[in-house]
């Protein structure tokens, strides 16, 4: 049986990596779908560092591309590779979003907030997401910037067991506020917030709900908690 | 909170209090009269929603984006459905786009009604309360005429909406504008230019640009501290580039730009404007044309991600969806624009006198359904 199921997920995800990507989306249990693409997501992982380590051998990729046409999330991501050229991970970022490491991500946010070029001084929203049950965490903040209308977006991801990624709250005030939220669902700690708690759930809550291994608690203060029914009835 | 010192006072607000427009605590550190801290402790209307989003089908989460603000639960359907249509890249029929503008600034018109005559009563004035209700009520019963509900009414759809406009919705909606337009006049003399609202409201709370923008304050009362920005204007979504509106922003007439008063009047203003668009978009709806047409049968969004911010009553409301390209989305977030305001309550209350605290709160405009989703 569990032979079967596993032959049926890798059979998924080997097709899924093809492009195709109804194989896994035409499984019909929920849990093994779930499953399906949380190899899914792992296999890609692997994939892409596997290419960074490659590129990173072969070292010198010829910078001198066409630089017009380049999004504005292109032009950032130059400006930031130029600044920092150790934090951008260019092989996971793309047209829509810069990828970064999280080590210098409070001297990098001040950089986009204050340098005339980028002057993003509006945090627009922080999104946790949970990239799979096996793989990592992730933080994606929307910047926008009112004197330039521009807009980017930024990615760092952080793993699953050891969830830290700096706080900007000092850059942006409502971060607070947003980085509670995204502690309050994921876990994730913003090292650095002066006052990081559960700001929508009660601050006696076990686990983080919006993980997608989060299991409901079997007692609250006591009460024991109804168990979750498959689908609507 | 820090440490309460000998002669300060902590004092509870609500949950359940008419003054905190829904089930909001403020923790209030207080010396004497004055305010020196404010800790709003919010989560009593957390209803799970971006949980449920994803065990539920993409249809299935427009009925939730209803509950999230029940005040403009148009213009919440609106944002999703045109995050939802830009990741499917769905090109909807003409009379849709004007039937959702028509709708979306209704909702407008009624929600600012709302929030208007909710703060005269937070302020002590009661009368013009039900005046904007009064009026307010024509609204909804315009809603119920179209698509059955008054609250809460799942009307917009990916690719459509749900019902064509009934016989005579147009006639209707001029009767409406013919009727609503003078009553403007009247609450302006009978609220906003009376003595006692201005002494109330005017140099109290003043929120200056930079401290909005950091707080990522938006909407009418980012434009109440003189800002001019509008996701309409500023990045048109829908086909909102083809109306001709203004938009308004505090000027400090009777006080400093920033305060409670221009919070109130952009308001005020902005129902004017509402009322052009509307004009506008009855005068060129097309007659024809299949409300149903557009709406795939198969709501599977191809790989990827999205964020679309559009202006809803209360400002930025902003749907970050990403698909993995199964009938769920796999992650949903909302950025509330109500969520961003509250946050900037503790700033610009300390120091005043804890009534002001009470009228800065009303002039942010919250909807706590929309902070604790």
């Amino acid at each position: 049986m569990t032979d079967n199921l596993e032959q049926l997920i890798n059979d998924a995800v080997e097709k899924a990596l093809a492009g195709d990507m109804d194989a896994i989306n035409n499984i019909e249990d929920r849990v093994t779908r779930s499953k399906a693409k949380a190899a899914l997501v792992k296999a890609k992982r692997e994939a892409a560092k596997e290419q960074t380590e490659k590129s990173s051998d072969e070292n010198s990729i010829d910078s001198s591309d066409v630089k017009q046409d380049l999004t504005i999330n292109e032009n950032i991501a130059e400006l930031l590779i130029q600044q920092f050229p150790d934090d951008i991970i260019k092989e996971l970022s793309s047209k829509e979003h810069i990828q970064i490491q999280s080590k210098n991500w409070l001297i990098i946010s001040k950089y986009l907030r204050d340098d005339p070029a980028c002057l993003f001084d509006s945090l627009q929203c922080i999104t946790g997401v949970d990239l799979g049950e096996e793989s990592d965490l992730e933080v994606r903040y929307n910047l926008h910037s009112m004197t330039h209308r521009h807009a980017v977006e930024i990615r760092i991801s952080c793993l699953r067991n050891k969830a830290k990624v700096p706080s900007v709250e000092s850059i942006w005030r409502i971060g607070d506020w947003f980085e509670r939220e995204t502690y309050d669902m994921y876990g994730i700690e913003f090292e650095g917030h002066r006052d990081l708690k559960r700001i929508l759930l009660p601050e006696d809550w076990e686990g983080w709900p919006l993980r997608k291994d989060y299991e409901v608690q079997e007692t609250y203060h006591g009460i024991v908690v109804p168990k979750v029914k498959e689908g609507w009835e | 909170m820090g440490i309460v010192k000998g002669d300060q006072m902590v004092l509870n607000i609500g949950p359940q209090h008419p003054s905190t427009h829904g089930v909001l605590r403020l923790k209030v550190v207080t010396d004497g009269e004055i305010v020196s801290d404010i800790e709003p402790i919010i989560g009593y209307l957390h209803r799970c929603f971006e949980k449920h989003c994803e065990n539920s089908t993409y249809e299935q989460v427009i009925p939730f984006t209803d509950r999230c603000d029940y005040i403009a639960s148009m213009n919440n359907n609106f944002g999703y459905v045109v995050a939802m249509e830009k990741l499917m890249e769905i090109k909807v029929p003409d009379r849709v786009e004007y039937i959702r503008i028509i709708m979306a600034e209704l909702n407008r018109i009624a929600s600012h009604l709302l929030a208007l005559g909710v703060y005269g009563l937070d302020v002590g004035a009661f009368t013009p309360f039900l005046y904007m209700f009064r009026d307010r009520e024509r609204i909804l019963d315009i809603f119920e005429l179209t698509c059955g509900a008054r609250l809460l009414y799942n009307y917009m759809w990916v690719g459509g909406v749900s019902h064509d406009l009934p016989v005579g919705f147009v006639e209707t909606v001029y009767g409406f504008l013919d009727y609503f337009e003078p009553k403007l006049k009247e609450y302006n003399e009978i609220l906003t230019y009376n003595k006692i609202f201005i002494e109330r409201t005017a140099d109290v709370g003043v929120l200056p640009p930079e401290v909005a923008i950091s707080y990522g304050v938006s909407g009418p009362n980012l434009r109440g501290s003189g800002v001019k920005w509008d996701l309409r204007k500023d990045e048109p979504y829908s086909i909102y580039e083809r109306f001709d509106f203004e938009v308004p922003v505090g000027e400090g007439t009777v006080g400093t730009t920033g305060d409670c008063w221009d919070r109130f009047y952009v308001r005020m203003l902005e129902m004017i404007e509402s009322a052009k668009i509307l004009r506008q978009a009855l005068k060129n709806l097309p007659q024809d044309g299949d409300v149903h047409q557009a709406i795939p049968k198969k709501i599977r969004p191809p790989k990827g991600s999205i964020y679309q911010r559009t202006e809803s009553p209360r400002g930025d409301l902003a749907y970050y969806i990403i698909s993995d390209g199964s009938p769920e989305p796999y992650r949903l977030k909302m950025r509330s624009p109500a969520f961003t305001a509250l946050s900037v309550l503790n700033e610009i209350s300390r120091g005043w006198m804890l009534s002001d605290v009470i009228a800065i709160l009303g002039s942010l405009d919250i909807v706590l359904g929309e902070i604790d989703r």
